[in-house]
């Protein structure tokens, strides 16, 4: 008999009393929400190390970009032009496209990389990405991530934003929220482990 | 309404001014109390320790002890809890229900949800710390334990809240476990006495100059470290507070 | 009376300093969550809704796992079963030989710790390398974790620095957390993009969908898994979680009760393949169907992994993780051990003083302590009951059960009092050692009542 035969018949032997399935409703309905949502996501950004931009009219994506990382050189970009609100925002500032490199080591060195955020979630700051290009290291190995994000995109929680969420044709998709973190050493809070040392979203 | 006094047995052989208060407390909040003799132990030493089977005795003498009260109400809320948690099943193959775990109550609990009184003669002009004990915390519910998110009470601070010129404070980790936990203090003994010395540690960092609780037996085990470490606090159960000046 | 943990216990309080500081580091991270769960009204709601959806999934294995293939077999990846330890390392084994794989990047994986997984490859001659910096830290050190999340949490920063000098070449004398996390960030960043094959642990499996969910701060579950084309996801089969709307109630509290964060920095969702990659997903079993019919400690299955019971643990903050026999510490290691083997790890069931904490941190309601005090019920039957534990037990059910003894023994306790000092405080007389005892009064309650003295 195969292994999975086995394991399965284990686990039909053991199980006991079978509980039903839970009704998620009366918790998502509970679930807590903001009366100003741009207000929230500005601030939970700030607590995960990173910054949320409101781009204002009148003003040019890529000057904010620019501005935000006036060092960057090797810039890419997954989004050439991101439709919003009725107004179209072409990307213009960056150097390259992630999947004109041979490989994925090949990314390694990229200053920024500019995402297209999914959803935004408010009680986190975790930003979906569907993965839409080939080498989805970008969004781990550049130092540096700007991401644009649709306003009407901000969820509450997480109930809400997965009932939004898909991982398209690639069939992958990550919260991202803040630059990548880690506290190994003695607790001490160190931004930049493997992934981003910093992120903004640009919230369109 | 016949109350029948629980003396758990160290409080029987090292605090007996604990019953004593308690007895004192009860009686002049109005309330019919007894004293049955022959008490020992309520079983919870060996459970604890593994060894449930050497309870089961006990169990049914305490139950048949306490049979003719409506109440039993003893000044240790772990003794009581014990009771209550345990009994039904350490008494399962018995042919009655175990009847006590329905009616028993910790002495804070019990003037505090039962009594209710609006006002005590007590005075006791110093400042306390509070010894949220573990037991009266997270399965008695004498107050919201830290780690949950519900709203602030204190069944403990309410009671001391009626006596006049009392300061009551909490420690920093308010419900810390001091560390006795029965026979784990002889077991672990390094991590118990580590956790009781960090334990008194903060209650002094309040401030106060006594440490109040509803179990003796966290007090008697920091007690036995104030009294090894020479430290300038001391431990008091509650119901002597309550019953100051009876 | 002691036991393997209450021995390494109190070597581990001898350094007076490193042990406070391991309390209070801890605790501290306790702290956080409590502020995490108090700025979450619904908080209650949420670990209620958490712990019916694991007693669901958990008792719904065999059609949620086999949902859950189906959609990943349908989203092209590849299914394997593991009965136990030596089948789930040998699958992974057999991938990474027919890919002619010889540097393999992992992250952190509780499932691979369990199952001796690196030992097993580096046997057969295969680098493996830990990407979780904690992890990394562990493995140059040929340690163990001492923490399910915070795997290094007992090294000291100079320690540290000291082996990055010799394995990466920084500063002597620089100790600096980010210097040091920059080396590694350096230093690892090459391995990534040398590495073969990646593997990731899962701590979610979403069966309507058949993606497996992985959650970290650092980002290298992701940097693995977008350098080589090749991708191993094992996971313990309690991992699973029925749907999406599942995910949004845990990754509301995993972090939360763990780290004391609103959300881990990456939350990543693997269903298909890479473009001309693949993906191998193995369902791993190694004792935990048995569990399943053990209803005493069934909910231990409930356990997302998130160390929050460790954390809030009196005795795991002032006895570290090697104070403990099984590989994981504190509260559900304790639990964890025993469903392993009992007679092989009933040391830890020492480790509680029955404060109940830990239920209350759990996100998954598991009954720890309960359990432990259960896991002592049966120590006695087992045959591994501590005799002197025994013997007082035994002592004093036989006084308590005879009240005109007990009386009599009240009547003559305070000569206990009066007894010289070194009869009191000897060796055998553990609790002395950190108290003196407690003093007899001089009349017992029951003595007062009889001579009608309270009134």
């Amino acid at each position: 008999m195969s292994s999975r035969e086995d394991i399965l018949q284990s686990i039909r032997r053991n199980t006991g009393i079978r509980y039903e399935k839970p009704d998620y409703a009366p918790l998502e309905k509970e679930a807590m929400t903001y009366s100003d949502k741009l207000a929230q996501f500005q601030d939970i950004m700030k607590l995960m190390g990173g910054r949320a931009v409101i781009l204002q009219d009148g003003e040019d994506v890529n000057e904010v970009i620019r501005k935000q990382y006036p060092e960057a050189k090797r810039i890419a970009t997954c989004v050439d032009e991101m439709q919003c609100g009725g107004k179209s925002y072409k990307i213009t500032c960056a150097t390259f496209h992630p999947d004109d490199v041979e490989k994925s080591g090949d990314l390694n060195g990229t200053d920024l990389a500019i995402l297209q955020g999914r959803v935004g979630v408010c009680e986190n700051g975790a930003v979906w990405i569907q993965q839409d290009v080939e080498q989805r290291a970008i969004y781990f190995i550049s130092e540096e991530l700007v991401i644009l994000l649709d306003r009407k995109n901000l969820v509450n929680n997480m109930h809400e934003a997965y009932k939004k969420i898909d991982t398209g044709e690639y069939g992958y998709g990550v919260f991202i929220s803040g630059p990548s973190k880690t506290a190994d050493i003695e607790q001490a809070l160190v931004m930049g482990a493997h992934g981003a040392c910093d992120v903004t979203v640009i919230v369109l | 309404m016949k109350v029948g006094l629980f003396i758990p047995c160290y409080i029987n052989a090292v605090y007996p001014q604990v019953g004593v208060a308690s007895y004192k407390l009860l009686k002049s909040l109005g309330v019919d109390v007894d004293y049955p003799l022959d008490q020992t132990c309520c079983g919870q030493p060996m459970a604890n320790a593994g060894f449930e089977d050497e309870s089961k005795e006990l169990a049914k003498r305490f139950d048949r002890l306490f049979e003719k009260y409506d109440y039993i109400v003893g000044p240790s809320a772990s003794c009581v809890v014990f009771v209550r948690d345990n009994y039904g099943n350490l008494l399962k193959e018995e042919k009655h229900r175990c009847a006590s775990e329905g009616k028993i109550y910790d002495i804070c609990e019990f003037i505090h949800d039962i009594v209710k009184p609006t006002s005590l003669k007590a005075s006791f002009p110093h400042k306390v710390s509070i010894q949220n004990s573990c037991h009266g915390v997270r399965l008695m519910h004498l107050s919201a334990p830290s780690e949950l998110n519900i709203p602030y009470y204190n069944k403990l601070r309410d009671l001391l809240s009626l006596v006049k010129g009392i300061e009551v404070v909490e420690p920093e980790r308010p419900d810390e476990c001091c560390g006795f936990g029965g026979m784990f203090g002889v077991e672990e003994h390094a991590i118990s006495g580590q956790m009781g010395r960090d334990k008194v540690k903060r209650h002094m960092d309040t401030g106060a100059e006594y440490i109040v609780g509803a179990d003796s037996s966290c007090l008697m085990h920091q007690s036995g470290i104030i009294s090894r470490e020479k430290l300038p606090i001391k431990t008091i159960h509650i119901v002597e507070i309550l019953a100051a000046g009876l | 009376m002691s036991t393997k943990h209450s021995k390494a216990a109190e070597k581990f309080l001898e350094n007076k300093e490193q042990a406070a500081w391991h309390d209070q580091t801890l605790w501290m991270v306790r702290a956080k969550r409590d502020k995490m769960s108090k700025s979450v009204p619904e908080w209650e709601m949420l670990r209620d809704m958490a712990s019916a959806i694991k007693l669901y999934s958990n008792s719904h294995l065999d059609s949620l796992l086999q949902e859950f293939e189906k959609n990943a077999i349908a989203n092209g990846a590849h299914v394997y079963w593991a009965k136990d330890a030596e089948e789930y390392c040998s699958i992974v084994h057999n991938i990474l030989q027919n890919h002619n794989v010889k540097h393999f990047i992992k992250s952190k994986s509780m499932l691979a710790e369990e199952c001796g997984l690196n030992e097993y490859l580096q046997e057969k001659g295969i680098e493996v390398v830990e990407s979780d910096l904690g992890e990394r830290i562990i493995q140059l050190m040929h340690q163990r974790p001492s923490h399910i999340v915070m795997p290094a949490i007992h090294i000291k920063k100079e320690q540290i620095g000291e082996l990055f000098v010799k394995e990466m070449g920084t500063e002597p004398g620089n100790n600096d957390q980010t210097y040091l996390t920059h080396a590694a960030r350096k230093n690892l960043r090459n391995k990534f993009i040398q590495a073969e094959a990646a593997m990731t642990g899962a701590n979610f499996a979403v069966a309507s969908t058949g993606e497996c969910v992985v959650c970290t701060n650092e980002g290298n579950a992701d940097m693995g898994t977008s350098q080589p084309k090749l991708q191993i996801t094992a996971f313990g089969m309690e991992k699973i979680v029925p749907d999406r709307d599942a995910l949004g109630v845990f990754t509301r509290l995993l972090a939360r009760s763990g780290t004391g964060q609103p959300i881990t920095t990456y939350t990543s969702h693997y269903r298909k393949p890479r473009h001309g990659g693949e993906l191998h997903i193995i369902i791993v079993d190694n004792g935990r169907s048995r569990i399943l019919a053990d209803k005493e400690h069934v909910k231990t299955l409930n356990c997302l992994r998130c160390g929050a019971c460790m954390n809030t643990c009196p005795v795991y903050r002032r006895s570290g993780g090697y104070s403990y026999t099984y590989f994981i510490p504190g509260p559900i290691g304790i639990n964890l051990g025993m469903l392993k083997a009992p007679l092989h790890y009933y040391d830890n069931v020492s480790a509680c003083s029955l404060c109940h904490s830990c239920q209350n941190v759990c996100p998954a309601k598991v009954d720890l302590a309960d359990q432990i005090y259960r896991w002592r019920q049966q120590l006695n039957s087992l045959g591994v009951a501590s005799k002197s534990k025994k013997v007082m037990s035994g002592g004093m059910q036989f006084l308590m059960e005879r009240p005109g003894l007990f009386n009599f023994a009240l009547k003559s306790a305070p000569i206990a009092n009066s007894l010289p000092h070194f009869m009191m405080y000897n060796g055998l007389n553990d609790w002395g050692k950190e108290h003196d005892m407690p003093k007899f009064a001089k009349e017992s309650f029951n003595e007062m009542w009889k001579k009608n003295k309270v009134k």
